[in-house]
């Protein structure tokens, strides 16, 4: 495997951590981050996936860059409207409204970014328009509505009150088909679909014109394990989430290889002010080597993670803010950890 | 293959793995009991449910951070694994070398010592002791964190001479003190801090951080050491070396495997197997896998002595049931519930009750666990739509074409279900129960959920109530 931070030509600098696990209680903090949308006002919307074990804890929380807890919405686990099953990505339309897939529920919620419900639509089913496990979701400039539709897997489009347009592919390794799709970008003309289960990024049309494919399974530099997000900058870079290699890689706009970023998270103003007042676990904690040295039977990128606590652990989806800012949002350390772009 | 070959593997199955459908008794009949064994013994690629895919669907799960999804994580594994017995062995570890998540609040650290056991649970005894003296969540559940050169901590050095190798009475106090100098310096990464959070059940900031062994060289006491006679710079693996070649040690780990996999009592006639079994572990160096192939292969086992011998474990009856009824072969909402469902029955999973692990055989069975055991069963194999049920349907309804008397209809779900053997007058009362649905059963055009095939899901729900389908 690479080392951390090798560089060509675009260069992702950390800037900081957000967040803080919530103990299945609503409030500041996350409960399995699994996606980020950033408003044009800069409020950063977080997707807290959880579980039906600790349904309170599933919802949108809504924060800042300066670590201001601004709210949050959604009614937690259920299949009433503005309530979730399992859900798993979000997008803008231009208008600003938020679309969240759900792939218990085999839906599409929309609300406002206020937190109002503002629609649905899915059924599951194999049909045209119809859902098995939706997951990533993107938005183009024309508002048109892609959704990674899992276990059929396929690409959907829709307009954006979720009439049925189109959709292409089918299960299998070749160009155009897909094994279980989950993020996806509209970046360009383009569709960029993190193909999970077949180990890379394919680029479309946004017709479903299949363009070209990156990446190959591995754990070397442009291989990929198990990719859940993707996100493209407005200058082409692209930016994968390696999900089971845990790690994020940085590409340029042809595919080729820029530079791997491992994790590198500090303290949150928000775990700051915990160890504030837990003083026995940060004078202990002080005297840790939290990057130690590991043995041999737990060196898998998973393991590693869970015993590293800087690194990347479960880095779900990346999303690009218009200041070319990065966002990697962790399912299991309930943070986003925060690139800047030099 | 007769029903007596058939009877043979399935009682093999329910104690080296949790019981087989028909389809999988057909295929290990076609090889052979004694290839089975070696199969059974040797496990392959175990073709589980593949990690990321629960991982992606069950994100607590991935996390681990809750012992609900620790259990369940568990529990898939043992739901879809090829290999079942790699599976039965670390569960049998689990009971043995009972570790608890409320003292740990780790389930990944707990996880992790489970796939020690699958790894090494079947190899050399004297290698087991030394990963398990290794481990994390066993360095903290017994101290060994506080056991220091100059101010020994016994709980470790005491619990692996007494409930770990070789039972009380074989050692004296001052083997427990040498004992313990030897694993001074044992430890885990960052013990401190670990420590403080597993006390405080901290989650914060950023959710758990899994725990490494490690030797801490300055803590250690290489001092001489005289144990069970032998003296020397004794460090924790020669102590183990020491330990593995006691009689003591064979005598109490086969009477256990064979409490686990043979018998809940132990009597006469099976006195002989242990002995057998005791030559085996002494024969190969200590490996676990010849002295399990000595009594799966033994006279005792194969007789009908050793049949339905045993109370089903709740693990063992629980993942049973399932396996038969085909259920949760793909990531499903609301999986962490079956950690609880073995919770209710008396046995969590990552919880033991005690260093002693749970009590076994017919302490198993009170009246409040033995009827969640029988309706967690019955709603199972009762249940038209799994797949397993639906095969069990299919296979009636190919039987004289479709039509079963209703002592037909009880022989045949209970060959299928099994075999299981049941009493005469067990029989006899699921026969009164089969025909009181009315006479003859025709399943020829038989659908989904109709009346024909409700029959069948009673008289499978009422022999999972039966007290020899509550049996191994």
């Amino acid at each position: 495997m690479s080392t951390q931070g090798v560089m060509q030509g675009v260069t992702m600098a950390y800037l900081k951590t957000i967040g803080i696990v919530n103990n299945g209680d609503n409030g500041r903090g996350f409960a399995n981050p699994h996606d980020v949308v950033v408003s044009r006002d800069g409020r950063i919307f977080v997707l807290n996936r959880c579980d039906p074990a600790r349904a309170t804890a599933i919802r949108i929380g809504i924060c800042n860059l300066d670590e201001e807890y601004l709210g949050e919405f959604g009614n937690g686990f259920g299949e009433g409207d503005g309530q979730f099953g399992l859900p798993v990505a979000m997008a803008l339309d231009s208008q600003e409204r938020l679309y969240v897939t759900d792939e218990h529920l085999h839906r599409i919620s929309i609300f406002d970014t206020s937190g109002t419900f503002l629609g649905k639509w899915g059924t599951m089913g194999s049909g045209d328009g119809q859902m098995d496990g939706p997951a990533g979701i993107a938005i183009d400039a024309d508002d048109n509505v892609y959704v990674a539709d899992q276990n059929n897997h396929r690409i959907q489009k829709f307009t954006k009150d979720g009439q049925y347009v189109s959709q292409w592919g089918e299960k299998g390794a070749g160009n155009g088909q897909f094994n279980m799709p989950w993020g996806l970008c509209a970046a360009d003309g383009h569709v960029y679909v993190a193909d999970w289960r077949n180990d890379r990024i394919q680029k479309f049309t946004g017709d479903g014109a299949f363009v070209t494919s990156f990446g190959s399974s591995g754990d070397g530099d442009g291989q990929f394990s198990r990719p859940s997000g993707v996100a493209v900058d407005a200058d082409g870079n692209i930016y994968v989430a390696d999900w089971g290699n845990e790690r994020v890689q940085v590409l340029g706009p042809d595919g080729s290889f820029q530079q791997l970023l491992r994790g590198q998270a500090t303290l949150s103003k928000w775990a700051e002010e915990f160890f504030a007042v837990n003083p026995d676990e940060k004078e202990t904690r002080e005297m840790s080597d939290l990057t130690p040295p590991l043995p041999p039977h737990l060196e898998t990128p998973y393991l590693i993670s869970s015993q590293i606590e800087p690194y990347f652990w479960g880095p779900a989806s990346v999303t690009v803010d218009a200041d070319n800012r990065l966002y990697v949002a962790e399912t299991n350390r309930h943070r986003l950890q925060i690139y800047q772009r030099k | 293959m007769s029903n007596q070959d058939f009877a043979l593997l399935a009682h093999l199955m329910r104690r080296a793995g949790f019981g087989a459908t028909r389809d999988e008794l057909e295929a290990y009949a076609a090889q052979g009991y004694t290839a089975t064994v070696d199969e059974l013994l040797n496990p392959g690629d175990p073709e589980v449910m593949p990690d990321d895919i629960i991982r992606r669907y069950h994100v607590d799960q991935s996390e681990l951070r809750q012992l609900d999804g620790a259990g369940a994580n568990w529990l898939y594994r043992m739901i879809t694994t090829k290999c079942p017995l790699e599976e039965k062995i670390a569960l049998f570890w689990h009971g043995l070398f009972a570790t608890g998540y409320s003292k740990l609040n780790q389930a990944r650290a707990l996880l992790n010592q489970i796939d020690m056991f699958r790894n090494h649970g079947l190899g050399r005894f004297d290698n087991l002791l030394v990963e398990l003296s290794k481990d994390p969540a066993m360095l903290l559940w017994l101290d060994n964190t506080d056991n220091h050169n100059g101010a020994i901590n016994e709980n470790y050095g005491r619990e692996l001479l007494e409930l770990f190798s070789m039972g009380i009475g074989n050692y004296t106090e001052d083997d427990i003190k040498e004992c313990s100098r030897a694993f001074t310096g044992w430890t885990l990464g960052n013990a401190e801090y670990m420590a403080v959070r597993a006390s405080k059940d901290s989650i914060w900031p950023y959710s758990r951080i899994a725990w490494h062994f490690q030797f801490r060289d300055w803590d250690h006491d290489d001092g001489e050491k005289t144990f069970l006679g032998e003296t020397g710079n004794f460090n924790g693996e020669d102590i183990i070396g020491i330990i593995a070649r006691q009689q003591a040690t064979a005598r109490f780990v086969c009477t256990r495997l064979f409490q686990f996999f043979a018998a809940d009592e132990v009597d006469g006639d099976s006195k002989q197997v242990i002995e057998a079994m005791m030559q085996s572990y002494f024969d190969s160096g200590y490996e676990i896998r010849a002295v399990l192939r000595t009594l799966f292969l033994s006279d005792y086992f194969t007789s009908e002595e050793a049949r339905y011998a045993r109370v089903k474990g709740p693990v063992e009856l629980l993942v049973g049931a399932i396996r038969q009824a085909g259920s949760y072969r793909s990531p499903t909402l609301g999986v962490h519930q079956l950690a609880y469902q073995g919770f209710f029955m008396g046995q969590g999973l990552l919880q033991p009750p005690s260093v002693e692990g749970w009590h076994e055989g017919m302490e198993w069975i009170d009246s409040g666990s033995l009827v969640e055991r029988v309706n967690f069963v019955a709603q199972e194999l009762s249940s038209l739509d799994k797949p397993g049920v639906r095969a069990i349907i299919d296979r009636l309804a190919g039987e004289n074409g479709g039509t079963l008397t209703p002592g037909q209809l009880v022989d045949q779900c209970l060959d299928l279900l099994g075999p299981v053997a049941v009493e005469d007058d067990t029989r006899t009362a699921l026969v009164d129960f089969a025909a009181a649905g009315g006479g003859a059963l025709n399943l020829s055009g038989h659908q989904p959920g109709d009346d024909a095939e409700q029959r069948v899901s009673n008289v499978l729900r009422v022999i999972a109530s039966t007290r020899e389908y509550q049996l191994a």
